[in-house]
């Protein structure tokens, strides 16, 4: 609570916020149902801190970050950049909105045009929005270029001239190029060898540093994230479970499925005995999610009033949120 | 440990940078290397050469067709109708005296014409309408490709008659005709490229830097969606040359005197138990020239996919 207040207002709410990708089926095309992406998501990222976005593959944080940046059109909600609302930005206002929230991709083997030199890409954009031209253009190309860790004459490269590492320190001196304040990190190592995640790791921390930059990190990497991380915010089938401050989180986490995924990461202390939470079965199809809460269906301590009452995410101790009938018993 | 693997990372990148500085006068030539790579694959296949071979045979007679020609392709001579080849008609001569080897190859000219800007005109439609179909989808692709299935559902030398037939006979209007006849065909591949490159994150990364759809259409993904362009293009070019020759052949191509080679066939005709070197010389030469086109798209097709190099 007292951090939140001395960080002062949220650079980015998200309210509601959800994403339904429709299903057609037959002939006409006629849509026959909806798989729920993102189903009411809410949080707020604070200037300067990193949000972490986990959960396991297909529980929607990849879309929740794509759908902030209107990569995809949401299907309803509000995200309020520094209290502008984006969703509903047109012209002028979206173009400077662009400006100041960028993208860092998975793959960045398929984040660069193969057909482009790297600088001809970046001096595009900086083009584009009369930010420079001509050799002005051309030096900032090159100083982004050197910052994220190349050399100038890289600019005349092609990507496949270069290695997935240096790929995603050109995605990332790409993101870099308009100056923006926040930056969605999706997923941006998970690509790459596990020697070369740590310098990724270490470029995007030194840029956070010196640009005071704000991250909604995505990651399914759990020791990455308690690296990285401020505050964690756990998705689960479109949906948000638990959301807390990194430390607490994982001294402790509340929510069983936060502490199911706590308990897989490997302890490096053969001594430690761990009691590992084994979930079974799959997770539900988000096309039809269960009646009440999302997750009930795994839960080692699922109760009957799970299978009825979706559990709201409502606040805690110490600033934390959690969405659990356990947590905060149904009256 | 995170300073560690600061530092040794940082000298990793000194040491690359090192290497990669002594080629550093190279990347003008680095620039080209794909293009290198493509005519490599092609020279080592030895039916795309043969193609490579006869196309530049026809190129070059046609471009100097007035140093070949022996005679005046025009000038009739009534006196010497229909004499099979000698060494004065190297190809004979036709019903009315002229020099067939003559009006052969001023006709390659005109086939070689009708083939290339045939093609520019259906590339210079097709693309941007199949571009703009796949990228922007919905209700504008649904219509855009249900007109393009009643142009396909056409043969492509009967919308060709049609369009002659509006438009009138001769050269020009028969290069319009094919042109029209392949928009179709383009349309559908650019769209089916454009679908599977726009999901790309380069392109998703284009618009969240705020970049227009123009740029992204003709700057981001139609660069990427050159290969089969390029390809389709070299078989097209025969399509039209052999749709040509089939309007001249009815009659609704170029018209007499113009040599074009479908036109001599058809005049040809008459006399084919006479003199049949009036119809098996144009015949083979229309063989040939298409025949070539077709060898050199296929090497292309195969030079210029990476998983089949």
């Amino acid at each position: 609570m007292t951090e939140s207040a001395a960080a002062g207002a949220p650079v980015l709410e998200v309210k509601q916020l959800r994403k339904y990708f429709p299903i057609r089926t037959g002939v006409l095309s006629r849509i026959s149902g909806y798989v729920r992406a993102v189903d009411g998501v809410t949080f707020d990222i604070r200037p300067g801190e990193t949000f972490a976005l986990v959960g396991e593959s297909g529980c929607g944080k990849s879309t929740t970050g794509r759908t902030i940046l209107r990569l995809t059109g949401a299907t309803d909600g509000e995200v309020h950049y520094n209290g502008e609302d984006v969703l509903a930005a047109s012209g002028d206002r979206m173009r400077r909105l662009r400006k100041a929230m960028q993208i860092v991709f998975q793959d960045p083997y398929s984040a660069l045009n193969p057909r482009m030199t790297v600088g001809t890409a970046i001096r595009e954009i900086l083009q584009v929005h009369g930010v420079a031209s001509g050799p002005q253009a051309r030096e900032r190309v090159e100083e982004l270029l050197v910052r994220c860790g190349l050399e100038a004459y890289h600019s005349w490269r092609y990507p496949h001239e270069f290695s997935g590492g240096q790929r995603q320190r050109v995605v990332i001196a790409r993101a870099l190029a308009l100056d923006p304040q926040f930056i969605v990190a999706d997923e941006p190592i998970s690509a790459l060898d596990v020697s070369i995640q740590s310098q990724i790791i270490n470029l995007l921390e030194d840029l956070q540093d010196t640009y005071q930059l704000t991250y909604l990190f995505i990651s399914h990497d759990l020791s990455v994230v308690r690296h990285m991380a401020d505050r964690v915010g756990v998705m689960y089938l479109g949906k948000l479970v638990e959301v807390a401050e990194k430390r607490e989180f994982y001294r402790e986490p509340l929510h069983p499925y936060s502490q199911a995924l706590l308990s897989a990461i490997p302890v490096s202390d053969p001594a430690i005995r761990k009691t590992r939470i084994i979930l079974k079965g799959d997770v539900p199809s988000p096309a039809n999610p269960p009646a009440g809460c999302p997750f009930h269906t795994r839960c080692p301590v699922a109760m009957e009033v799970c299978r009825s009452v979706v559990p709201e995410l409502k606040p805690t101790t110490g600033g934390r949120q959690v969405a659990c009938h356990l947590v905060h018993p149904v009256s | 440990m995170r300073t560690d693997d600061r530092t040794t990372a940082t000298a990793a990148i000194q040491e690359a940078a090192q290497d990669h500085g002594l080629q550093d006068g190279a990347t003008v030539r680095k620039k080209t290397s794909e293009l290198r790579e493509v005519i490599r694959h092609l020279v080592r296949n030895r039916a795309a050469v043969i193609g490579l071979v006869i196309i530049g045979g026809f190129v070059f007679t046609s471009v100097f067709a007035p140093l070949f020609a022996t005679h005046e392709p025009l000038r009739t001579e009534l006196g010497n109708r229909l004499q099979p080849p000698s060494r004065e008609h190297l190809l004979g001569t036709d019903e009315l005296g002229r020099d067939l080897f003559s009006r052969m190859l001023y006709g390659g000219r005109i086939s070689l014409n009708i083939g290339v800007i045939s093609v520019l005109i259906g590339v210079m439609i097709g693309v941007p309408i199949g571009a703009i179909s796949g990228y922007f989808g919905g209700r504008l692709d649904i219509l855009t490709q249900r007109f393009i299935d009643i142009m396909i559902a056409f043969p492509g030398i009967l919308l060709a008659i049609v369009v002659v037939t509006v438009l009138g006979v001769g050269v020009e209007n028969v290069m319009i005709a094919t042109g029209i006849a392949s928009i179709p065909i383009y349309a559908r591949l650019v769209r089916g490229s454009v679908l599977a490159i726009k999901e790309q994150s380069y392109v998703a990364a284009a618009y969240a830097a705020g970049l227009g759809d123009g740029r992204i259409i003709f700057r981001q993904i139609l660069p990427n969606c050159l290969a089969p362009i390029i390809v389709q293009s070299t078989f097209q070019i025969a399509t039209s040359i052999l749709w040509a020759a089939g309007l001249g052949f009815l009659g609704l191509g170029a018209q007499a005197p113009t040599p074009e080679w479908g036109a001599i066939l058809s005049n040809g005709r008459a006399y084919i138990r006479t003199a049949h070197h009036l119809t098996t010389y144009p015949g083979l030469a229309i063989l040939l020239m298409v025949l070539g086109f077709n060898l050199v798209g296929d090497g292309l097709r195969d030079a210029l996919d990476p998983k089949t190099r």
